[in-house]
């Protein structure tokens, strides 16, 4: 793999990304990340709370718009996360720990497009229980995204190799 | 004089039992982090939506049943105060000197005056509101604040290390 990260490592656009000194790149593309993160996942803590059984009378066909919220977090980690890796690709490629945290975004996605179509087929929940399934799905969403995030933060503190010729 | 004050401060942070704790356990800081994350995530998916909600946004959902997700939000907050504490206690210097740390700072002051702003003058004017009605200027202006606030304390938090005195 070592030929295909010293390629990435070397385009402009990662060279860049590393080097420029300007708060406006880096450290923005961070901070993108970071607001994204808050929102896609803040979108979905407020759909597993709705469908853990809290909020009733809140409707479920309202909450759809929250549903974009999620999304325009999803789009916007998709894209800065892209960036961060042409920057480091090395850093986290190498890393087993980056394979599981997009794994278990995949997982979160799974669960919450289940819970949001559950909802949508049940109308009448809106004023009733929900069934205990919904709230299984709505407490795995909630641990997943959690994990998510333990595995993003401790990708800082356990990378091996930060450049293919730099240890972290 | 400021200066002063804030190099005793940093003395008394830097031996409090929390500061040692994060300092020397083994995975303390990186769990920590990770904890200041996830209540950052459920305060803007609480706090947040909330905000969204008085900009105008996902009109029918009734503002009292959706202002329940504020408890939640302030559990959340008061599990980054805990932590950032605590980080605060382990390498004081990194903070008090640190530019972005003081934006940190002011955001968190805007957004604490916004809420007793919309408390005081908002928040009875909401409850009676009809869900599908558009939300009154006050409450607008006290969403986008809010909103704006807390992606300042954010960003802020994220350029710390860009900052280190």
């Amino acid at each position: 793999m070592d030929p295909l990260l010293s390629w990435i490592e070397a385009t402009a656009l990662s060279t860049w990304l590393r080097e420029s000194p300007s708060l406006w790149v880096f450290p923005f593309v961070l901070i993108l990340h970071t607001v994204g993160l808050a929102f896609f996942v803040g979108a979905n803590v407020a759909w597993d709370v709705r469908a853990l059984g809290f909020l009733r009378g809140v409707k479920f066909q309202s909450l759809d718009r929250y549903f974009h919220v999620m999304w325009a977090g999803f789009w916007i980690n998709a894209f800065s996360g892209v960036l961060l890796l042409i920057a480091y690709p090395t850093k986290a490629l190498t890393n087993p720990l980056f394979y599981v945290k997009l794994t278990l975004i995949g997982v979160g996605i799974v669960l919450a497009m289940r819970i949001h179509r559950q909802m949508h087929t049940r109308p009448s929940a809106d004023v009733e229980a929900l069934p205990s399934g919904v709230r299984t799905l709505a407490a795995a969403s909630l641990a997943c995204w959690a994990a998510v995030i333990f595995a993003g933060r401790f990708l800082a503190y356990t990378c091996t190799r930060l450049m293919v010729d730099y240890p972290c | 004089m400021l200066d002063e004050a804030l190099r005793s401060l940093q003395a008394y942070l830097y031996a409090t039992p929390q500061g040692e704790f994060l300092r020397t356990a083994k995975w303390g800081w990186p769990i920590f982090e990770s904890l200041h994350f996830v209540g950052m995530s459920v305060l803007l998916g609480t706090v947040g939506m909330f905000d969204l909600r008085l900009l105008g946004f996902a009109r029918g959902i009734p503002i009292a049943a959706l202002h329940r997700l504020i408890p939640l939000g302030i559990s959340a907050y008061v599990l980054n105060a805990i932590t950032g504490f605590c980080f605060l206690s382990a390498t004081p210097d990194q903070y008090l000197f640190n530019l972005a740390f003081r934006w940190k700072v002011t955001f968190f002051i805007v957004a604490g005056f916004n809420v007793m702003f919309f408390y005081a003058r908002v928040f009875n004017r909401l409850q009676t509101l009809d869900p599908n009605a558009a939300p009154p200027l006050a409450a607008r202006i006290a969403g986008a604040v809010s909103l704006c606030a807390w992606i300042g304390v954010m960003s802020a938090g994220r350029l710390l290390t860009f900052f280190r005195p």
